[in-house]
């Protein structure tokens, strides 16, 4: 075969699709009416289409099994909502102000002229304000409701007290105190400090659900106790090179850390997740103790640099979503 | 009133999850297409399908409204089944591309040596069936470009977004698994059983 038969047959696919530029197309129909054995290649990738086309059976599935997958999708999602009684108020509130107010909007824009869109754009602050009032109206409610056996230690009452200190307190905003040190070591157990070698394990066959090959577990203990579980998973690349929206949701982050209810004397342990192989950054909470002033410090951080990502965070029973974007420099 | 595609999108961006069903309903048998040809299976398609949706749900405030809503979903799909054959082949000793492409071939040079049978030669009913299990002895990543390409009609630029690569490795991609096809259809190609 000579080198422009190769080169020909290399372009047949694209001419077949015919999305090759006017001045190829034509190049290959001038070789193709002199080169035999490059026309029989043509014909015959061609019949292949053709056999693809007509004769390839699609998967199909019935009726019932959508409605039925459609029904184990929603009942997925039912569970997959958050559970705590704060956020299960949050959403039901969320979910009423949601029907009020589109019934408002649809009502406006049938009124409207079509195309007066920016109708839901000027709603959005009183959507917002609504939603407000409500979970403020519910919130005390439901705080009643909940029976406790220790006012101190409750998480209703926990949460409370940190949105309470967050919003209306005057001091220096919490996620500025200089609460963390951070400490990114090369060697993982030599320069660990003695009193988190003791209390934190990382174990990867815990209980706790591990998401996929970039996920880690860390695991809290103090001797037999398990005092909580961060999961995380880590980001590989960076924001700019993330290659598809997919991607980005894949390398989430997530973090599950559960505190215990009683309080208790010693102070908690605080460590954070590996970085990249071979390296691991520790945050140490200084002297954090049980009770409020605990959980006025205990915040979520989160910061991001090139090439890796990394989380920050302690927020009780609480599944987290980012807010906060954290200055790594003031690590 | 049925509410557009737009709307629903934007519904379901500020909570509204009644906007899900209608996505779903639009985009469900597209999605099982897809993770079924991928997957092979009807048990992992279905658990692909069921990710892809939670992830449609979960991530809907990170689409863009500039790009087609169906061919994020389509990136999404993509994504979670290749994903989950990646997983799924790494925990198997044997690769089921190995398997189905070896098994393929035995029962296509069986029908090859019988090829001048008029009876096994005109049934369309068969030919179907060595024309789906030629796709499916594909490579991943063939199989993925010739689905995309020749079943679900989208251009060499779309699949390149889907799949995170240049046009002109879609190009090549294609390029190998039509041939790859040929050879492995050659008695029917050459038969002219069209």
């Amino acid at each position: 075969m000579s080198f422009k038969c190769q080169k020909i047959q290399r372009l047949l696919s694209d001419y077949i699709d015919a999305t090759l530029s006017e001045r190829q197309m034509k190049a290959i129909v001038e070789h193709l009416d002199t080169c035999r054995s490059c026309k029989r290649e043509a014909i015959d990738l061609k019949k292949t289409c053709h056999l693809l086309e007509n004769f390839y059976v699609e998967p199909e599935a019935s009726d019932a099994y959508y409605a039925q997958f459609t029904k184990t999708l929603q009942h997925r999602i039912e569970q997959s909502a958050p559970t705590a009684l704060p956020q299960r108020v949050y959403e039901a509130s969320t979910r009423l102000t949601w029907q009020l107010t589109a019934r408002v909007r649809r009502y406006i824009d049938r009124c409207l002229p079509t195309g007066h869109i920016s109708v839901r754009q000027k709603m959005l602050p009183y959507y917002t304000l609504v939603a407000a009032m409500m979970v403020l109206l519910v919130a005390p409610f439901a705080l009643k409701l909940v029976p406790s056996a220790n006012n101190d230690e409750h998480p209703l009452q926990r949460l409370y007290a940190v949105a309470k200190a967050q919003l209306f307190s005057t001091a220096t905003p919490v996620s500025r105190q200089p609460i963390a040190t951070l400490a990114i070591q090369e060697d993982a157990a030599a320069a660990q400090p003695a009193e988190i070698r003791r209390n934190v394990n990382r174990n990867r066959t815990t209980e706790t659900p591990v998401l996929d090959s970039n996920s880690d577990v860390w695991q809290f203990t103090d001797d037999s106790t398990v005092e909580g579980y961060i999961l995380t998973t880590l980001r590989k690349n960076s924001k700019r090179a993330l290659p598809s929206v997919a991607l980005d949701i894949d390398s989430e982050l997530l973090t599950y850390a559960e505190l215990p209810r009683q309080a208790a004397a010693r102070e908690y342990p605080t460590a954070r997740e590996v970085l990249t192989d071979g390296r691991y950054a520790l945050l140490l909470l200084q002297g954090i103790r049980s009770g409020q002033q605990a959980l006025q410090q205990y915040q979520r951080k989160w910061s991001q640099t090139e090439g890796f990502s990394r989380k920050l965070l302690d927020v009780p029973l609480e599944i987290l979503s980012i807010t906060e974007v954290y200055d790594s420099i003031e690590l | 009133m049925e509410r557009t595609e737009a709307l629903l999108i934007a519904d379901l961006c500020e909570g509204d999850e009644t906007a899900l069903a209608p996505l779903i309903e639009k985009y469900k048998r597209m999605v099982y297409r897809l993770t079924m040809q991928i997957t092979k299976n009807h048990a992992d398609a279905e658990d692909v399908m069921q990710e892809t949706f939670l992830k449609v749900y979960r991530s809907i405030r990170t689409f863009r409204k500039d790009a087609a809503f169906e061919t994020w979903v389509y990136r999404i799909a993509v994504n979670e089944a290749l994903n989950f054959v990646k997983r799924r082949d790494r925990r198997q000793e044997r690769s089921i591309e190995t398997t189905a492409a070896s098994e393929f071939s035995e029962a296509l040079r069986y029908h090859a040596s019988h090829a001048n049978d008029p009876h096994i030669h005109a049934e369309k009913t068969e030919l179907r069936r060595y024309v789906t299990e030629a796709v499916n002895s594909l490579s991943l990543k063939h199989r993925t470009v010739v689905i995309l390409h020749e079943f679900e009609g989208l251009t060499h630029a779309e699949i390149a977004s889907i799949l995170n690569c240049s046009e002109g490795t879609v190009r090549s991609r294609l390029h190998y698994a039509r041939k790859k096809l040929r050879t492995l259809l050659k008695p029917y190609v050459d038969a002219g059983a069209i």
